[in-house]
């Protein structure tokens, strides 16, 4: 095993522990959330999921409808099942498997 | 609320939609990463090391790009600073008297998944409880580790006859993460949610796509901050 990646993995995964437990072990929900730090930790989330859509789909956003239209057709089932059941996972599944599906088709 | 079985059961049996989307998510992992040039043992010790998905999808990409290991183990940190925020988030609805003695084991299994079920069972009126929390976290856990696992070693060969699976299973994570955005999406976050997403795309085209991640994670929190 690279020690690269070793050395990569454990690093992130420690601080993906500290990221998690500590803030709980600390009693943070105790801190208030006012001031610019608080309103950065709040915004932090939603910024980084928005950031990691883009980042995902970006490739995805090509002048070719046999690329695109499968892209489009999941995006549509993940809207749909987001906005009928309310579920992430659920959601996640229609959109991978209408994005199969129209793969399929297409042939 | 009444119980019928303990609370651990309750935990892994509230595991198992997190469980359907993870094994799939995880399995492709293990074909990008034996794809890119990893070991299965490689790709098995990101998942349990790591244990964050986006991040060692990342972690791929700089690692076999020659990516400096200090850049690329702090642009992997970078990304999941957000995981700060559930655990405060997730004791603020347990209430005062939620016991956490066990926190620094069960926390590590608090992803955005987990976090979002946890929060959902204490919205619907569930009691807080470190056993149900142990439960929903290690039947993520267990699914991302061995769909990683499987992925790994079917290879990406599996899928070279299955072009709709593999398709279909690529499509994953945009989509995990557009249903995670809508899950969150309110106004008070739209000026956030658009000027990142801005950002990462004029970053992207402009320097990389590493880049792109980075500034329009932040420029969306600074957004946030300046934010009235």
């Amino acid at each position: 095993m690279s020690w690269d990646l070793l050395t990569v993995a454990l690093m992130a995964g420690a601080a993906n522990w500290a990221f998690r437990a500590l803030p709980i072990l600390a009693r943070m929900e105790r801190v208030a959330a006012s001031g610019w730090l608080g309103r950065f930790l709040a915004s932090t989330g939603p910024a980084a999921i928005g950031t990691l859509f883009v980042a995902a789909i970006l490739p995805s956003l090509v002048p070719d409808l046999a690329r695109l239209l499968p892209v489009i057709v999941g995006t549509l089932a993940v809207l749909a099942v987001w906005f009928t059941r309310k579920s992430v996972v659920l959601a996640t599944l229609a959109g991978a498997l209408a994005h199969g599906a129209t793969t399929w088709t297409l042939g | 609320m009444t119980r019928t079985r303990p609370p651990f059961l309750d935990g892994l049996a509230a595991s198992l939609p997190i469980v359907m989307g993870y094994f799939p998510i995880a399995f492709s992992f293990g074909v990008a990463a034996t794809q890119a040039g990893f070991t299965g043992l490689e790709a098995f010790a990101l998942s349990l090391i790591i244990y964050a998905g986006a991040s060692q999808f990342l972690a791929l990409a700089l690692l076999s790009s020659g990516a400096p290991v200090l850049v690329a183990a702090f642009t992997l940190i970078a990304m999941n600073l957000r995981h700060v925020l559930y655990g405060p988030a997730l004791m603020r609805e347990a209430g005062e008297g939620a016991t956490r003695r066990h926190a620094w084991a069960w926390a590590w299994g608090l992803t955005d998944e987990v976090f979002g079920q946890a929060l959902g069972a204490l919205a619907r009126g569930q009691r807080f409880s470190e056993p149900y929390m142990f439960g929903l976290g290690l039947g993520a856990y267990a699914s991302w580790v061995s769909g990683t696992v499987v992925g790994a070693y079917a290879g990406g060969g599996a899928l070279e006859g299955w072009p709709a699976v593999n398709a279909g299973l690529g499509f994953m994570l945009p989509a995990l993460f557009l249903a995670l955005l809508l899950s969150i999406l309110n106004r008070r976050q739209l000026p956030v949610i658009v000027v990142a997403g801005s950002v990462t795309v004029v970053a992207t085209l402009a320097i990389s796509a590493t880049s792109g991640i980075l500034l329009g994670m932040l420029a969306g929190a600074v957004a946030g901050v300046l934010r009235k």
